[in-house]
């Protein structure tokens, strides 16, 4: 069964993620802070006349802090009727992928195989799925 | 009632379209039990709405169909071609009759009697005869009114209402741009009409919203007949304010509340018909249940004319509970005692009944009003009934709030919450630092400072000294001034939950999104105050605190340098002069201080010695609780402060009632209690000297009475009886002396001024001062 998935990179690595899920991409101008928020919520921005919470990816998957410069994207998600949108670095393409990711069993920093769902293959290449969900609950979830 | 007709009317409509398509196929296969099923559901559903509703001729026609198809389902009957037919024409009838309602036409005419008998079983024979002349009685063509209202499910409201936002923001955007660039006649006229379109589209949908606040008040009846009957109490209910529009999210949030009020009032308010005819009422009570919109505000109030609440008893049962301590209790005033009725796991009544003791309190009440934004308020006289007004916003989403900034950063707060905004640095507002905290007195008023910015991490980027104040009163009971940069602006914001991850800070009550577009977080007042340490000091009475009672209780309060140097206080309400005496008018009698003062002798507090000023003269306070006199020497008045009245009290009973803190000095409070106990027990009658008189002197008798006595005295006669225990005795100049028996002293009065006429050490008998003078003396001489 061929399945559409939206590849990004995220710290120089390619990920997927299911298209399914994947509400819009969109360009994030100005973040509102959240004092006082976990460090992965990077903030709040604008969807036209709804509130996205910005989830800064680097920190959720303990990699330290996304770049804030410039014209960012984010991938808006829903998770439990909030509207999230998780930066990226950049938005690549978006492929049919066939098959079920397959496990990945070594390798992996904290970061990584808490929100890694296993190993997909694009183009030859082995690419990370990612599990929004995962990234959203953010490294909290892991020490918990 | 007409709402729930409408409902009905649409509803029906709406399953016998579907249900004509069933009709026919359950003809055509009679044994088609699924069939069957939602036809006898659609009759059954007819009848329970037209019973609720009062439609008794629908009502007999789907009772009679109900019926006829129970027994088939029962396998009682077969669905015969008679039974099939018969049930076809009442659902027809059913529909037409329905379309009459609809359309406020009269019922069709028409004999239900014959389709309901059609239904019986009979012999074969008949059959073909009764159908048929039930189905002549139709009318050929009702004429179908248009429907006038649809039913939209909810979720596609929401939707709308989300892109009429959408358009807002699209809409003050375009505004933003079209201002940065030079105007444009035509194009501004355009935009303006755009604004109204935009504006009124806003409106309309968010009136879908809205629904009469009647739904609420329709099941009121019912249930107070209901409830009156099983307690036999007579209860008029008057219903006024149906047509206030609410919306309907909110009406499901007060529905509970309001029906825990409702019972609460039968229950526990109104009194069974003997009560109220022994206390001079009407056999039966009045319950009113009244709607009314103020503002945005839908303000809701249920008023009984019962017995009340007595808010000694509640007090005494808060006791009970350990929900107040006895020291806390006797210093409330009546408006919390009436609090405590919202406190958990407080109720009024001695017995738990079935009606009202379900274990919902008045405390559920309350938390289910606030967590709509709303209020609850309770009024009630002894006797005379009770009164509980229920405030609620009418939206749930649009809350007043005001913006301000820390740092670059802004954020809203709920306006209900704020008490009042000052300026750090303003001329009734101090802000101190008390260890690590900051503390604001604001108009001699103590509140604890949340530093905003360094609770957020957020660097101000004003100077302290110059900082806002925004005084804050969470819903949990904490009052305290947030420290902000500036105050931006009243608004009404949209606001959204956040999500969890941003709740679970405890500090935010949701996001908003301003016209400006960019989102903006709402402080959650009690979870900052949480966050920050700052405590309710009683949080079984939510809405009162320690804090409070500062703010509504200062006390006038006069600072003083007392006679020792050090600083004191004394409550300035009884203080009734400062005069300066000469020091002559003070003298040590009976082992105390005492004050010769306008005729009058009175005891002198507030130094061992006098220490006169350089024109040998006293300061003193006349101190008066009505009854009793008293004098206090000081030595210089420093000023008049608005002060709290707690104190630090002192261990032991003396004159100082304890330590209090003003302007960061400690300062003695004077304890005018101990000292009009001290006076007023040297001063009863039987303790007062005796002063004889000489009864032979009527101008004594009855001019100099009445100021000896005045002196602190009790007047004997020389005459009738030479008392010894007389203190001092009063004769005129001309009389020979006492008799040797007394050995009190004797006091001298000479009838002209000139002293130098009468007797050495006479005294000139209008010299009152000079009178008074002696009679203090001579009490010191014993």
């Amino acid at each position: 069964m061929e399945q559409l998935k939206l590849i990004a990179r995220i710290a120089d690595q390619q990920i997927a993620i299911s298209a399914d899920l994947v509400e819009s991409v969109v360009e994030i101008e100005a973040i509102t802070p959240v004092p006082l928020a976990a460090a992965h919520i990077a903030g709040l921005a604008a969807l036209r006349s709804r509130v996205l919470t910005i989830i800064d990816t680097y920190a959720a998957l303990e990699l330290g802090r996304s770049p804030r410069d410039g014209q960012l994207q984010a991938i808006v998600v829903t998770i439990d009727h909030h509207l999230y949108g998780l930066l990226v670095d950049e938005v690549v393409d978006v492929a049919a992928f066939a098959g079920e990711p397959e496990p990945l069993h070594a390798g992996l920093s904290r970061g990584w195989a808490h929100a890694a769902m296993g190993i997909v293959e694009h183009e030859g290449q082995a690419l990370l799925q990612l599990d929004p969900a995962r990234i959203v609950a953010g490294p909290m979830a892991v020490a918990a | 009632m007409d709402e729930l007709l409408g409902e009905f009317i649409a509803e029906t409509r709406e399953t016998l379209e579907p249900l004509a398509s069933e009709i026919v196929a359950w003809e055509i296969a009679p044994d088609d039990r699924a069939k069957l099923d939602s036809i006898f559901r659609f009759v059954h559903t007819v009848k329970g709405s037209c019973g609720f509703l009062d439609l008794p001729r629908l009502e007999r026609l789907s009772h009679a169909a109900e019926g006829a198809l129970a027994e088939v389902r029962e396998g009682a009957r077969r669905p015969d071609k008679r039974l099939v037919t018969g049930v076809l024409l009442i659902i027809d009838r059913i529909g037409e009759l329905v379309e009459a309602l609809a359309a406020g036409l009269p019922y069709p005419e028409g004999d239900d009697e014959t389709l309901i008998l059609a239904l019986e079983p009979r012999d074969d024979k008949e059959e073909e005869a009764v159908p048929a002349a039930a189905a002549a009685a139709l009318p050929a063509a009702t004429p179908r009114a248009p429907a006038r209202s649809i039913r939209l499910p909810v979720e596609l409201l929401d939707r709308m209402m989300a892109g009429v936002s959408d358009m807002v923001l699209a809409r003050n955007e375009l505004s933003r741009r079209l201002r940065e660039r030079a105007g444009d006649g035509n194009v501004d006229t355009a935009f303006e009409r755009l604004s109204t379109c935009v504006a009124e589209m806003r409106e309309a949908i968010t009136r879908t919203r809205m629904q009469r606040i009647d739904g609420l008040f329709s099941a009121l009846p019912r249930m107070v007949r209901d409830l009156s009957t099983e307690l036999d109490k007579q209860v008029v209910l008057v219903i006024d304010g149906g047509d206030v529009e609410l919306d309907r999210e909110m009406i499901e949030m007060i529905r509970d509340p309001l029906t825990h009020i409702v019972r609460n009032a039968i229950d526990h308010g109104i009194e069974i018909p003997a009560d109220r005819q022994r206390s001079a009422k009407p056999a039966a009570g009045t319950l009113r249940v009244d709607a009314r919109q103020s503002g945005n505000q839908i303000l809701i109030e249920v008023a009984d004319d019962g017995r009340g609440i007595d808010d000694e008893r509640l007090v005494q049962k808060a006791i009970g509970a350990a929900i107040v301590t006895r020291e806390r209790a006797a210093a409330m005033t009546r408006a919390e005692r009436l609090e405590l009725i919202f406190a958990a796991g407080l109720s009024t009544a001695d017995q738990v009944t079935a009606i009202s003791g379900r274990g919902v309190g008045m405390d559920v009440v309350r938390a289910n009003v606030e967590r709509i934004g709303g209020t609850v308020e309770i009024d009630t006289q002894l006797g005379r009934g009770c009164r509980l007004t229920l405030r609620v916003p009418m939206t749930l989403t649009i809350i007043p709030a005001l913006t301000f900034s820390v740092g670059t950063e802004l954020f809203a707060i709920p306006r209900g919450a704020i008490d009042e905004i000052v300026r750090a640095s303003g001329g009734s507002v101090v802000v101190e630092r008390v260890g690590c905290a900051l503390v604001a007195r604001i108009r001699g008023e103590r509140v604890p400072v949340v530093e905003l910015d360094k609770l957020l991490g957020v660097p101000s980027h004003v100077d302290p000294a110059r900082q806002i104040l925004v005084v804050v009163r969470a819903s949990s009971g904490e009052r305290y001034a947030l420290s902000v940069d500036s105050v931006q602006d009243h608004e009404e914001l949209v606001v959204k939950p956040a999500a969890p991850a941003i709740m679970a800070t405890g500090v935010y009550a949701g996001t908003t999104l301003p016209d400006n577009g960019r989102p903006m977080l709402l402080i959650n007042p009690a979870g900052v105050a949480q966050i920050a340490g700052v405590k309710a000091p009683d949080a079984a009475i939510p809405a009162k605190s320690d804090v409070v009672a500062v703010e509504v209780e200062t006390v006038p309060t006069l600072l003083f340098r007392a006679c020792d140097g050090a600083t004191r206080a004394i409550r300035l309400g009884l203080v009734e002069r400062i005069e300066d005496v000469a020091s002559g008018a003070v003298a040590n009698i009976g082992g105390r201080l005492r004050l010769s003062h306008d005729g009058r002798i009175l005891p002198l507090f507030g130094c061992e010695a006098v220490v006169p000023d350089k024109y040998d003269r006293v300061r003193v306070l006349l101190l008066g609780d009505g009854e009793t006199e008293i004098a206090y020497a000081i030595g210089e008045v420093i000023d008049i402060h608005a002060l709290s009245p707690d104190c630090l009290p002192s261990a032991e009973p003396g004159p100082i009632a304890g330590v209090m803190l003003v302007d960061d000095l400690q300062v003695e409070l004077v304890d005018c209690f101990w000292l009009f106990a001290q006076a007023g027990g040297s001063s009863r009658s039987t303790e007062r000297p005796l002063c004889l008189l000489d009864s032979d002197d009527p101008w004594m008798r009855d001019v100099l009475r009445p100021i000896v006595e005045q002196a602190g005295y009790r007047v004997g006669y020389s005459g009738d009886a030479n008392d010894p225990d007389a203190a001092v005795m009063i004769l005129s100049a001309d009389r020979p002396s006492a008799d040797a028996r007394s050995s009190a002293p004797v006091i001298r009065l000479r009838s002209v001024a000139d002293e130098s006429v009468g007797p050495a050490g006479s005294i000139y008998r209008y010299d009152r001062r000079g009178l008074i003078a002696a009679l203090a003396a001579a009490q010191g001489g014993r």
